[in-house]
């Protein structure tokens, strides 16, 4: 579904250049949930911004679905935003001046979809993520994980086919992370959505089916889950995690 | 701690607070540069104005413009109390954004009382740059308004940049009183607030004053019912109605900004194919967002923008009704006539023709010039000047003047005739307004009628025997076109012949007929009693100001009449002249106009100061909004088209109540002036138009700053 070849990403001028991404390639299948890990300045974000065309890239190209998105116009990049991405960020980017059912309703009305249909649609992906009993509330009337849920019932109420998720457990307590991870676990599982999530805490990753770890805008390593168990599989990720401050040479 | 050491770091933290002051002044004037502007344009109209009020060489001009001080002071109380309104509005929402940042001054160790003094400074300052700035632009704005009033007057202007000194105090005094009140209640707020209060203070708002959806929709339609009563009261015209409808439109304007933030998320809410359509979503909900937040700012600008409207068009309306006096009241350079011998009685006939005592004066006036009221050979008298012994003996004093020092191109002395009955007067009176003075349908020779439009360069027009013409005010023209009944004069019947409308001396009582006169040939006045006489002159060179004041004063002394009016009523004769109608329309248009655009302006720029700072102050929301809007697909076209609409939404709404109330107000106003001052509705449109023309492009300009600022921020977060 999703290939990335080759990347590369560099900041600043000709006397202070910074690569923030160098030659990095992977490839996402349909219906996978892979999560992306790194300290902070690895580039994890960079590499996110790049997919989601928010940033572009220096070198390298990034095909979706066969389609190469370097070469689209400004607004077929915004069309392919609307119709194939949805984006679940650490501080939720709810507007604080609609309901929840506007937030989510909001992706619909920019997809251009009939808008005596909206109201269905949210009210169908609310019940999926068990926030359909307060929808009529504000964001700062529910708590984080309520508005992470209706952040994620945002990225996919459109049909979006690669949902790209920044941190998204970073300003939740435990128990609202976990919930939330379930969601995610489930949305893959059970609706196919392809999942993209950047993440630098372990435990959350250890929902994924395959880790991708970044160090100074490479790719240092890559762990799939397979059959392990997601106990066993977090402890593989928190090894790596422990590499991750030595050298590449290291692992490879 | 040493004394000296402690003195010592003292200073050291005094210097850091005045530089930090003095850089925190720099970048509020950078961030609330729509405010800044604002309280230097508002602090040089103040100080122009109160130039007008100091201005010796003005107040000179005219009786009228004595008073022209106490009209600007009363607007300037008004502007005042609005600018004060305006600052304290200003810095109180400057404080609640800057309450974080002045919270941590205190975190790391700095007082209370010591933040306060950092804000008092700071604000200080920019007060005193915009007011220095202003003073500076005030003495240009002063030399403006001070050229166009001598224009008014046709007194030579000279240019000078000196400025009033207590025209300056005047501006200071004023400006000390706002910021020391407002800045002490800042300060006295700061140093009762802890660090939590400072820190958290900027997510406070404005607290919903109704806070029960049901209450806001009882608000909301109690609201719009009191504004269309109150409105229809204000038509009225009653002073009673007048004050309980400006009660009732109050009360609609706040109802209904505190209210409207509930019906329309209740309206969408029962519509969901509406809300989602398109981008209303995003244009209603940010608008309802600010209203309920906002209700109560959003109801004073409404108000103040229904103020400024009214304002605005009572000054157009007075500007046309004294330009109207003017071009109406007199188409001679000098005119002097004798009080009409029988004016109407609604309630009882015309007097008895020749019986009547003031035709007897009239007679006897006529029997002075050698004639006699009826009976005798027409009397016109060509150049009166020439043989004052044969002109009116009322005329005669002004008379001996104008010979010995105004130099003439044509003058006559001419009568104006009693018709038989009210014909023409109740045929106009059934059929437009018109209020009626004399109690006979006013007649004038055709040879007069030819000799006075030689002298008024008008076009020579024929009347042929049996024959009538009616020359009437521009407004009437068109009722008198229609009309074509015979009337009887001295038992000739007359038809009409043609109707003409030029300038003719027919706005006031004692001129060539009340607002129409009936031109029959001359043989059928030899036996209809005189009404009354009119001298009328046209001077080669327009009466210089000393001249005319000299004659005035003639006329004065002679009848022991009261001065203070262009048309000067003494006894039984007025006197009337170009020059002092000019003179007349230059002081009212300066004492009534002035104060009221001045006012207008500082009303406008006021409130639209409000709305944009409350705007731009959203700029981090805005930014907010349009990063994610982008990372959600929406291209920048739709965000800058979902961003003119949310604008112009949120700068239409306050404006449209006061356009609702204002427009009807201003027409029945214009429609109580007297009949033809204003020609029909095209005129008044235009004259809507211009004022309202002249409020929208400073609303526009203000819109724009603000259109143009989230624009840019648009640009840099959506691309």
């Amino acid at each position: 579904m999703l290939q990335v070849k080759s990347i590369e990403k560099y900041y600043g001028n000709k006397n202070n250049v910074t690569k923030a991404l160098d030659r990095i390639s992977f490839d996402v299948e349909e219906g996978e949930f892979i999560a992306i890990m790194g300290a902070s300045g690895s580039g994890k974000t960079t590499l996110l911004n790049c997919i989601s065309t928010i940033d572009t890239v220096s070198a390298g190209h990034i095909l979706l679905n066969g389609q190469d998105i370097a070469g689209l116009s400004p607004a077929e990049l915004a069309r392919f935003r609307r119709e194939k991405l949805g984006f679940v960020f650490q501080d939720f980017n709810l507007l604080d001046t609609l309901t929840l059912e506007e937030n989510i309703g909001l992706a619909l009305t920019i997809n251009h979809t009939s808008p005596h249909t909206v109201r269905d649609k949210v009210q169908d992906v609310a019940m999926r993520l068990r926030i359909d009993d307060i929808l009529n509330k504000f964001p700062w009337q529910v708590s984080g994980g309520q508005k992470q849920r209706a952040a994620c019932a945002r990225a996919m109420v459109a049909g979006q086919s690669l949902i790209l998720a920044d941190e998204p457990t970073g300003a939740l307590d435990s128990k609202a992370s976990k919930n939330l991870l379930e969601i995610m676990s489930g949305m893959n599982r059970d609706y196919h959505a392809t999942i993209l999530m950047v993440t630098h805490d372990a435990y959350s990753a250890g929902y994924a089916a395959r880790v991708l770890f970044l160090k100074d805008g490479r790719l240092f390593n890559e762990l799939i889950r397979g059959n392990r168990t997601r106990s066993v599989f977090y402890h593989e990720i928190l090894d790596v995690l422990g590499l991750l401050g030595g050298d590449i040479s290291d692992v490879i | 701690m040493k004394s000296w050491m402690y003195w010592g770091c003292w200073e050291v933290i005094s210097v850091t607070l005045s530089k930090l002051s003095l850089r925190n002044a720099r970048r509020q004037a950078g961030d609330y540069l729509v405010y800044f502007v604002t309280v230097i344009l508002s602090a040089a109209l103040i100080h122009a104005f109160n130039g007008l009020v100091f201005s010796e060489e003005l107040s000179t001009l005219s009786s009228l413009m004595k008073s022209l001080p106490a009209f600007i002071i009363m607007a300037s109380i008004l502007v005042i109390c609005v600018m004060g309104w305006l600052i304290h509005y200003v810095t109180a929402f400057m404080l609640s954004r800057r309450s974080r940042e002045l919270g941590t001054y205190i975190l790391i160790g700095l007082e209370n009382s010591q933040v306060a003094r950092l804000f008092f400074l700071e604000n200080l300052i920019v007060g005193c740059v915009a007011l220095v700035l202003g003073l500076f632009l005030g003495g240009l704005i002063f030399q403006v308004l001070r050229a166009i009033i001598l224009s008014l007057f046709h007194a030579p202007y000279t240019f000078s940049l000196a400025l009033s000194p207590k025209a300056v105090l005047l501006t200071v005094v004023y400006f000390t009183v706002i910021y020391l009140i407002i800045l002490r209640k800042n300060r006295k707020s700061i140093r009762t607030m802890n660090i939590h209060d400072l820190i958290y203070f900027e997510k406070k708002n404005e607290e919903e004053a109704v806070k029960k959806s049901r209450s806001r929709q009882t608000l909301f339609t109690t609201a719009i019912l009191s504004g269309i009563a109150g409105t229809l009261l204000l038509l009225t015209g009653s002073m009673f109605f007048i004050l309980l409808g400006t009660a009732c439109v109050v009360f609609f304007l706040y109802g209904f900004f505190l209210s409207f933030s509930s019906g329309v998320p209740a309206w969408f809410e029962k519509r969901p194919g509406k809300k989602y359509a398109s981008h209303t979503l995003l244009i209603f909900r940010g608008l309802s967002a600010k209203l309920t937040t906002m209700g109560l700012t959003m109801a004073t600008v409404s108000l103040l923008f229904t103020v400024t409207l009214i304002s605005e068009g009572t000054g157009m309306l007075f500007g046309t009704l004294f330009q109207n006096r003017v071009e109406g009241s007199t188409c001679f350079d000098i005119f002097i006539g004798t009080v009409a011998s029988d004016i109407h009685n609604p309630n009882g006939s015309a007097d008895d023709e020749g019986t009547g005592t003031p035709g007897d004066k009239a007679g006897a006036l006529s029997g002075n010039a050698g004639t006699s009221a009826a009976g005798t050979p027409l009397r016109r008298i060509e150049n009166p000047e020439a043989c004052i012994e044969s002109a009116a003996p009322e005329f005669r004093a002004c008379l001996e003047y104008i010979r010995e020092e105004i130099p003439l191109r044509a003058s006559m002395q001419y009568n104006i005739y009693r018709g038989e009955n009210l014909q023409v007067t109740d045929y106009i009176e059934q059929n437009t307004e018109y209020y009626s003075y004399y109690g006979y349908d006013p007649l004038m020779a055709y040879s007069d009628y030819a000799a006075l439009r030689r002298m008024l360069g008008y076009s020579d027009v024929p009347l042929e025997p049996g024959h009538y013409i009616i020359h009437c005010m521009a407004y009437l023209g068109d009722l008198m076109e229609d009309y074509n009944q015979v009337v009887s004069v001295s038992g000739t019947c007359l038809s009409p012949e043609s109707v003409h409308t030029e300038h003719f001396a027919q706005k006031l009582w004692d001129g060539n007929g009340r607002g129409f006169l009936l031109v029959v040939p001359d043989e059928c006045l030899v036996s209809r009693p005189v009404s009354h006489t009119i001298y009328g002159a046209m001077t080669s060179v327009p009466l210089t100001q000393a001249q005319d004041d000299r004659l005035q004063e003639i006329h004065e002394n002679q009848r022991g009449g009261s001065a203070g009016l262009a048309h000067f009523s003494s006894g039984d004769c007025t006197l009337m002249s170009k020059t002092s109608l000019a003179r007349e329309y230059a002081a009212t248009s300066a004492c009534t106009i002035f104060p009221l655009y001045y006012l207008a302006l500082i009303l406008t720029m006021a409130a639209a100061t409000i709305l944009t700072v409350q705007q731009l102050s959203e700029s981090i929301r805005y930014r907010q909004q349009f990063t994610l809007l982008r990372k959600l697909g929406m291209d920048r076209l739709e965000m800058a088209q979902t961003l003119r609409k949310q604008l112009a939404l949120y700068y239409c709404l306050p404006a449209l109540p006061p356009l609702l109330i204002s427009i009807p107000l201003l027409c029945a106003m214009g429609n109580t002036f007297e009949p033809g001052t204003i020609s029909g509705p095209g005129q008044l449109a235009g004259i809507l138009g211009t004022a309202l023309g002249f409020f929208f492009l400073i609303y526009l300009v203000y819109a724009l700053m603000a259109y143009g600022n989230l624009y840019t921020q648009l640009k840099t977060f959506a691309e």
